[in-house]
């Protein structure tokens, strides 16, 4: 089911200041896909869940779900949490401690006056799809944070919801089940056709889960997209710089050719991925992603996108090794294949692929 | 068992002596009932006598003394006084009558009673608050026993006496004026007397309801209190000092509401209370010095006592006495 | 729920604020009228007079050193005693419940009074006893006096601070002790550096509750500091309106306004060290499992200290009430003492109508008016907890309003109130009046269990598609189940013991077993008076262990 939000803002008043949570954001987020809101904490992504399921108010706005609309400031709607049919699983997964398992799967169902025999036969089909099968009489506090995290997955998924959301479900597992039930996660959700909405403020995991991802920052959506464009393709500084380990140089665009943008920068001067709406003289901020800085042995230093550089540091990782590399003042990350036969103290050429580099603003 | 056994016998006795107004008893048992406030305490046994004899439903409710005012003004101002009879030191009986809360009634059963317990149409006085000095007769000789009050002030009783607050218990407030006015020759004898008791450093506690304790107990030798102890507490061992001075208290009166809602009812009750026999009752069973002629407490030599009401005293007087005993008693 | 709190509020406002503030209103007409009801002209007289006494310095000192020391003591002790029932393996837990609520059932005018008995300079028996000691013949510890009244009154309030800070213990999440031991902290050390300043909302409830009930007590203030010469705002106060025929208890609410006054101060300073609740919470799904302290070679060692404070609780006072009640009169133990006893006392109190009409009451009275007030006290102490918006801090602060006034002066508020309402001088106006006087004793344990309930386990619930009610039903009643309990335990037994208010309410037909005492008291009738007290004491035994039998039944969690 399709989520549309327009124009929705929150603001808390703290200390006679105005925070503004949530900053006149619209967007859609597409039915049957995982769509996950990603960005540093304080950046309005819970706000922005909350807001979804009903359980904060925000200041102006409104969301549809599907055709419904949950929330309009402006025809005064405001459709209570418990009506607006969402399955969700916390932070803290909120297992209630009084109740034994079935109990907290099935309460969804209690709520909304199914049949007995029918609650059953539907908890006992969730847990068996959540892997807790036989779990139904066990004190919910005495299950693992993993069994946890999956009662609470049942409990949310029991009665259907058109929506389901996540709010930072796998932030307090271990980080080998962390990894686990991302991937259980992103099956389960995949295989159900669900409209996911996850809240993380990791990006690996909103990079491996998600179909979508919409970056946060101040309230704002900064870039949406799928994970690789994103990853890849990124616009903004802050995107680059908060979905994976990057390099940020500033630079000035010297010429606008054909298939590249030119600029000059501290460690040299780079032909990049076009883009169109820069002009010559604009400051803007070269990015280089340390995966894409290859070692370049021989050849002329004063080749394009190839600069030198005395390596720092090395640490070898196993599928690579992972450096620093000293040129002028400035120091670059590179990551590079495990096999080179490089040594801190060497002095090298590297290059990097003029697609590879990206020009951000901001 | 007892209790009926009493019961019994007041419906054979008290009949006899109680001839009231046979149109008043129609009209009371027309209404019913009649509540009765008072301060007084351990007077369910007299009520039961009442309710049994007349068929009535009386009902009371004990008021202490320091909400007395409080309460009945309020009910009165906001028209809601439950009381038909009203009970309570004279005092407060006379600051009542000002309010208006009072009606006039002279009750016939009161016929023989001294002149000086019905100054006015309204309040009837029937009872002395009496105080003397109860010592413990296990602790104290009875020729140790003081024979006048200035004895108290024999360094022999220090740290052994109880006494209430001087400086805020109204009742011995009026006592200690008392005896200035009645007892002691000249004001400088009682100033002797007040300083020597200070300087005794009694027991000081709230009213007079906690004296006796410390007194049986064997805490305290003696205390300045009300004899009526001697038959509420027996078989406790106290015994009061036989002064040759007279003993003075609080005078008790009785009244009946101004807007009683069973008046007639109200009529017949305070008509029974100043009876010979409810007085009796009064004294036998709780100690009371009662004013109906020739009924006095069962307690050895009561008889012979001279007791004597205490005057009226302004609340202005109260106050200022109570701070100058807080003064002598050095109680800051 | 959004919506719904709004309007939850206001309602929760209107309803405590007229209970509690019209009470109090009339005492502010009446501290400002001549004359001795609410209304009249308008004088400052009564202020000028309460507030110019030379002697209120000394009093006022006498009243911090007493407010503060008995707090201490109170809050201190059940400290400790709710640390070594929760969290640690000493043996005989359920001696701890039943310290901690003895000392609430006995009228507090009985518990001094076996005090005095216990410990008066002249003949107290533990005096006696020890000056029988070689070297100690001339000991003679002295109860009339401020460390005296503190300890008392300490001993007084304990249970108090004790329900409200068993709960929080025992629902403390381990896991913070844990990673304090992690990171290297000694036992003692995690004590004071996690243990006490988590548990700091619980803690400072139970003190300020503890400060705000010593300001307003009398008993032990007339019991035991009168004698010994000692006045501190409520003799004080006494002493202003029983100076006379006509008390003014117009002035003693002017004096009273200074003690309201501070007791209000006093809950907002709680409310502003609390402010950041979300700090404390401590129940989640995740860390619901207290675990077990092992004492070691301490656990009969400190067995035996709880031992001897359960001596001095319960055993002392409780023996001293059964030895009164069956000598005839105030004697100290001897041969000849026991050779006299008897059930005369007793028998005269079972054959009293009005003492048996007075425990019927009383029982209405407690096991109703508290079901009623832990009612209302969920609802309050939620909006207290979750909404923490300035209307909710108005609403705690309501909820303390007649409950911080001095207790011989609110009465009178509450008579001048009732006295225009039709429910005068029936039962109705002692039920309302105990709700509306000792509702903290039900919002504060209520606040305390809320405070550790984490918004996620209701907010999860309404995503679920159960609406306020449902949640409230289903979810946060259960959890809150053992602060419900400990209010209901509160109310309850305050209400089979409360004087204050009853003995200016109750008429004909209404009186109260503590009225009954009241009486027998003011008789010197010690005997009766323990018998009474005794029968009470067995009442609310009785309604402790039912609320706790009832409690157990809807545990929380199963083990």
């Amino acid at each position: 089911m399709e989520i549309k939000i327009t124009n929705l803002s929150k603001y808390y008043y703290s200390g006679g200041k105005t925070i503004k949570a949530l900053d006149n954001v619209s967007l859609s987020i597409p039915a049957n896909r995982i769509f996950t809101l990603l960005g540093p904490s304080g950046c309005g992504k819970t706000t922005l869940l909350r807001c979804i399921v009903g359980l904060e108010a925000p200041d102006t706005g409104e969301i549809k779900i599907g055709e419904d609309t949950v929330l309009s400031t402006e025809e005064n709607i405001f459709v209570p949490t418990e009506n607006r049919g969402l399955g969700m699983v916390f932070q803290t997964y909120a297992i209630w401690p009084h109740m034994d398992v079935f109990n907290n799967v099935a309460y969804p169902l209690q709520t909304r006056k199914v049949p007995k025999d029918v609650i059953r036969s539907k908890v006992e089909k969730t847990l068996r799809f959540v892997q807790l099968e036989g779990f139904e009489d066990r004190p919910a506090t005495k299950l693992s944070g993993g069994q946890q995290q999956r009662v609470a997955l049942a409990r949310a998924l029991v009665a259907e919801p058109k929506v389901i959301l996540f709010d930072e479900p796998l932030s307090n597992l271990d980080a080998k089940l962390r990894e686990e039930t991302r991937k259980d996660l992103r099956i389960f959700l995949t295989e159900l056709q669900i409209t996911a909405i996850y809240v993380t403020h990791d990006r690996i995991e909103a990079l491996s889960l998600s179909d979508i991802v919409a970056v946060m920052n101040g309230g704002q959506i900064v870039e949406m997209g799928e994970p690789r464009d994103i990853y890849l393709n990124s616009n903004h500084r802050f995107v680059a710089d908060f979905i994976g380990r990057t390099n940020l140089i500033e630079a000035k665009v010297t010429a606008q050719e054909e298939s590249v943008t030119k600029v000059d920068c501290a460690i040299g001067s780079f032909a990049c991925r076009k883009r169109a709406d820069l002009n010559p003289g604009d400051n803007v901020t070269l990015c280089l992603r340390p995966e894409f800085i290859r070692l370049k042995r021989g050849g002329a230093s004063e080749a394009q996108n190839v600069f030198n550089g005395q390596i720092e540091s090395l640490v070898f990782i196993g599928e690579a090794f992972e450096g620093e590399i000293k040129i002028r003042e400035s120091q670059i990350f590179i990551k590079t294949e495990p096999d080179s036969d490089i040594r801190v103290g060497d002095s090298a050429n590297f290059a990097v692929d003029p697609d590879h580099c990206l020009l951000v603003i901001r | 068992m007892k209790r009926l056994l009493i019961v019994f016998l007041a419906l054979i006795i008290v009949p006899s002596a109680f001839a009231a107004d046979s149109d008043l008893v129609q009209k009371a048992k027309a209404e019913g009932q009649v509540s009765f406030y008072a301060n007084m305490t351990a007077i369910a046994p007299i009520m039961d006598v009442f309710n049994a004899q007349t068929g009535l439903a009386g009902k009371y409710t004990r008021i202490s003394t320091s909400k007395f005012l409080a309460t009945v003004l309020t009910e009165y101002q906001a028209g809601k006084l439950m009381a038909d009879v009203l009970q309570a030191p004279l005092p407060v009986m006379q600051m009542l009558k000002a309010k208006g809360v009072l009606a006039p009634y002279t009750s016939a059963s009161a016929a023989d009673y001294p002149a000086w317990t019905r100054q006015d149409d309204q309040i009837q006085t029937f009872g002395i608050e009496y105080v003397g000095l109860i010592y413990n007769k296990e602790l104290v000789k009875a020729a140790d026993a003081p024979k006048r009050y200035e004895d108290l002030t024999d360094p022999r009783w220090k740290n052994k006496i109880v006494m209430a607050n001087p400086a805020s218990h109204a009742t011995t407030i009026s006592w200690l004026v008392g005896l200035k006015e009645n007892v002691f020759k000249s004001e400088d004898k009682w100033m002797e007397f007040l300083k020597g008791l200070a300087a005794n450093r009694p027991m000081l506690v709230k009213s007079f309801g906690p004296t006796p304790a410390p007194v049986e107990s064997g805490e305290k030798h003696i205390a300045i209190s009300m004899p009526k102890y001697i038959i509420t507490k027996a078989p406790a061992p106290l015994d009061w000092a036989r002064l040759e001075q007279p003993l003075m208290g609080t005078p008790r009166g009785i009244a009946i509401s101004s807007s009683a809602k069973n008046p007639n009812a109200a009529k017949l009750f305070m008509d029974f209370w100043l009876t010979k026999k409810a007085m009796a009752k009064l004294s036998a069973e709780v100690g009371e010095y009662v004013l109906a002629p020739g009924v006095f407490p069962p307690i050895d030599g009561m008889d012979k006592a001279k007791v004597i009401p205490i005057r009226t005293l302004s609340e202005k007087e109260i106050s200022s006495y109570g701070t100058m005993f807080k003064k002598i008693f050095k109680l800051h | 729920m959004v919506n719904k709190r709004s309007v939850l509020t206001p309602a929760l406002i209107a309803l405590v604020g007229f209970l509690t503030v019209c009470p109090v209103v009339m005492l502010i007409f009446g501290s400002f009228s001549t004359g001795l009801g609410a209304f009249g002209e308008f004088t400052l007289d009564k202020y000028i007079q309460g507030y110019t006494d030379p002697e209120l310095g000394g009093i006022i000192l006498n009243t911090i050193i007493f407010v503060l020391g008995s707090s201490f003591v109170a809050t201190g002790l059940a400290l400790l005693l709710a640390y070594l029932n929760t969290r640690t393996d000493i043996p005989f837990k359920f001696m701890f419940r039943i310290i901690s609520i003895i000392p609430m059932m006995i009228p507090h005018i009985l518990f001094s009074v076996s005090w005095v008995l216990l410990l008066n300079p002249s003949n107290g028996l533990i005096n006696l006893f020890l000056r029988q000691i070689p070297g100690l013949e001339n000991l003679a510890i002295n109860i009339y006096s401020l460390p005296g009244m503190i300890l008392v009154e300490g001993l007084l309030d304990l249970p108090i601070a004790y329900l409200i800070l068993a709960p929080a213990m025992a629902s403390f999440d381990i896991s913070l002790e844990e990673s304090s031991k992690v990171c290297g902290g000694s036992t003692l050390r995690t004590l004071f550096r996690v243990t006490l300043p988590v548990l700091r909302p619980a803690i400072l409830a139970a003190f300020i509750l503890s400060l705000v009930r010593s300001l307003a007590s009398f008993a032990v203030p007339s019991v035991i500091g009168m004698p010994g010469r000692i006045y501190v705002l409520a003799t004080h106060i006494y002493q202003s309106i029983a100076t006379g025929f006509a008390a003014d208890f117009g002035k003693a609410a002017a004096i009273g306004m200074s003690v309201l006054a501070t007791s209000i101060t006093l809950i907002y300073v709680y409310r502003y060290l609390t402010s950041e609740s979300e700090k404390y919470v401590t129940i989640s799904s995740r860390g619901y499992r207290p675990s077990v302290i092992e004492l070691k070679g301490a656990r009969y060692p400190m067995f035996g200290l709880v031992g001897i404070l359960s001596m001095i609780l319960i055993v002392l006072p409780v023996l001293v009430l059964l030895y009164t009640s069956m000598v005839p009169y105030s004697m100290i133990p001897s041969a000849k003492a026991f050779s006299m006893m008897s059930w005369k006392h007793w028998i005269e109190v079972i054959n009293d109508p009005i003492s048996l009409l007075s425990l019927k009451n009383s029982v209405f009275l407690g096991v109703f008016g508290a079901t009623l007030g832990v009612t209302l006290s969920i609802f309050v102490a939620y909006v207290i907890v979750k909404v923490r918006s300035h209307a909710s801090g108005l609403l705690e602060s309501l909820s303390f309003l007649s409950f911080s006034f001095p207790g011989i002066v609110i009465g009178v508020g509450f008579m001048w109130f009732f006295v225009r309402t039709p429910l005068y001088a029936t039962i109705w106006t002692l039920l309302i009046g105990y709700i509306a006087t000792y509702l903290p004793y039900g919002v504060r344990p209520l606040t305390s269990a809320f405070v550790q309930v984490h918004s996620h386990l209701e907010e999860s619930s309404q995503v679920c598609g159960a609406g306020p009610f449902t949640t409230m039903r289903r979810i946060v009643i259960p959890l809150l189940i053992p602060g419900i309990v400990s209010g209901w335990i509160l109310m309850a037994t305050m209400f089979v013991r409360e004087l204050t208010l009853s003995v200016v309410l109750s008429r004909p037909g209404t009186e109260v077993l503590a009225v009954q005492i009241f009486r027998f008291a003011e008789d010197g009738l010690w005997g009766q008076l323990s018998a009474l007290g005794i029968m009470m004491i067995i009442i609310s035994t009785a309604l402790v262990l039912l609320a706790t039998l009832v409690g157990m039944k809807f545990k929380p969690v199963e083990e």
